[in-house]
């Protein structure tokens, strides 16, 4: 399984696949290849709750093509509860920004195929 | 450096939806840049390109093709990418060449043609200058990524849609005096905030359009230069900067790390402060990237920058111009063409050719274009030489 694979594998149970780097204790998302700190690339692999709260949002009228069934979602970043990073994904049945607002709680429910990160309102 | 380097020519093709073919277009831009110079094609030792989706035209490998149609097929030539700011990264990587004493002129062509795709198509497209996996993948456009750019600056420094729209007035305004602009249109305040939503909290007014069009300088030597007998201007500065290339991955969303490292470099190597600066072109894509920009570039506090448009001193009469050829919003975003659009700006605005939006009593300039959301991002500074 390749570190794509396995953070989607990660996100479909709910969590979001991070690593902490052994040389220097810094955590950062699975992809990275190298410690964004020290550059170190010996680390140890981390699941990690996907809980956190909206960072900043937009609704788009014009989605990207293979989104068209999703209606009206929110683009949504998120920095998680157990860490100091943020993290993106959508969020569907946003029509508004009545529906979601900077600080809102959120969780990975899954990783869709077409869509890619999914998140719901806590 | 072996020598200082000047751009003696510099041309453009109208920017907008164009009917004819990518290579058409940019031998358009091409053809006008050498007769701005003086020079014939044979004078030329290199040919660098700057383009994205060719292969939407279905033109990919395209300096050969370019140079061959010149007349000068044994004449090297490359094609740069580097998203919307592919014009100033490969500008940059030309400049450097010359510097070097690789070459004692190049042409610098830059070339877009994506209009014959439809919006849906485009919007896809683009979304593939993202990290991916992280954006595009997950929904974002770009009109999305820059609009949860701009929700946080908005929240951040208390600033609201009516400042941006600010942005688009005055724009618009310049273009009208650009013949070769894209929109060509007077627009109000009230005219950008009940425009149709595009990506909550921008509206159409806030965002570029899809353009063709390609823009082409002629870089050289001094002596070179010199020697042409032509008017000419001197680049004094050059810097390069990188952001990461996710939104999510930056500490603080409302600045745009590449842009402050690569006009810090411009400013160290020209000797200059932001103050010296008499006008500027800007990465305008949506009207927070100018807000971000000019504070990004210095000219303004960071927070300060929506203020200062609401005052008027962006204007072209305003104390630091900025945009005067309508920028990426009026004039138009051939994403491979308009960091040499902006070179062109400043050539035709030094060497009389600006027309009524001639900045008044100019004499450096600095031109700003960056790939997606600042990923990447290219800095220059022009001085006037009489």
């Amino acid at each position: 399984m390749s570190t794509r694979q396995k953070f989607i594998a990660s996100a479909n149970r709910g969590k979001i696949l991070a690593k902490k780097c052994v040389k220097c204790g810094h955590v950062m998302l699975a992809t990275f290849y190298y410690c964004q700190v020290c550059s170190s690339n010996t680390f140890k692999s981390l699941e990690l709750e996907g809980t956190g709260i909206v960072v900043t949002f937009t609704i788009q009228t014009v989605a990207p093509e293979g989104f068209e069934d999703v209606g009206s979602y929110a683009w949504v970043v998120f920095k998680l509860d157990s860490a100091d990073f943020r993290v993106s994904g959508f969020v569907d049945k946003i029509t508004s920004a009545k529906d979601l607002t900077i600080g809102t709680r959120v969780k990975v429910t899954a990783y869709d195929p077409k869509h890619g990160l999914r998140l719901q309102k806590l | 450096m072996k020598s200082k380097v000047c751009v003696l020519g510099a041309g453009s093709t109208r920017y907008g939806k164009l009917t004819e073919s990518i290579i058409e277009i940019g031998l358009d831009a091409a053809k006008d840049a050498i007769d701005s110079a003086g020079i014939i094609p044979k004078d030329i030792q290199a040919g660098y390109i700057s383009n994205v989706f060719g292969v939407s035209d279905k033109q990919v490998h395209m300096a050969p093709v370019i140079m061959s149609n010149l007349g000068i097929p044994s004449v090297p030539g490359l094609t740069i990418e580097s998203a919307c700011g592919s014009g100033s990264v490969m500008f940059r990587e030309a400049y450097a060449n010359i510097a070097a004493g690789f070459y004692d002129c190049i042409l610098g062509l830059g070339v877009e043609k994506i209009t014959q795709t439809g919006t849906t198509e485009s919007t896809t497209l683009f979304s593939y200058c993202s990290d991916y996996f992280y954006e595009g993948g997950n929904g974002a456009s770009f009109p999305g990524l820059f609009a949860s750019i701009a929700r946080d600056y908005m929240v951040r420094y208390k600033a609201n849609e009516e400042d941006l729209a600010h942005v688009a007035v005055k724009n618009h305004e310049n273009g009208l005096l650009n013949p070769k602009a894209h929109v060509r249109k007077r627009i109000t305040v009230d005219d950008v905030l009940k425009s149709p939503v595009v990506a909550s909290p921008l509206k159409l007014y806030d965002c570029c359009p899809f353009s063709d069009g390609a823009s082409a300088v002629i870089l050289c030597t001094e002596e070179f230069a010199k020697k042409s007998g032509r008017p000419y201007i001197e680049i004094i500065g050059s810097g390069r900067g990188a952001s990461p290339a996710a939104v999510q991955a930056r500490e603080n969303i409302s600045t745009i790390p590449s842009t402050v490292a690569a006009s810090a470099q411009a400013y160290k190597m020209a000797g200059i402060t932001p103050k010296d600066i008499d006008f500027a072109e800007v990465h305008d894509c949506f009207t927070i990237a100018e807000i971000i920009d000019v504070e990004d570039l210095g000219f303004f506090e960071k927070g300060a920058a929506a203020h200062a448009v609401r005052a008027g001193r962006t204007r072209l009469r305003g104390d630091i111009p900025i945009n005067p050829s309508g920028g990426l919003k009026s004039k138009g975003h051939p994403i491979g063409a308009t960091g040499i659009g902006q070179v062109v700006e400043v050539f035709e605005q030094f060497t009389g050719k600006a027309g009524k939006r001639t900045v008044n009593n100019a004499e450096i300039a600095l031109t700003h274009n960056f790939g997606a959301t600042g990923a990447s991002a290219a800095v220059h500074i022009f001085k006037k030489v009489e």
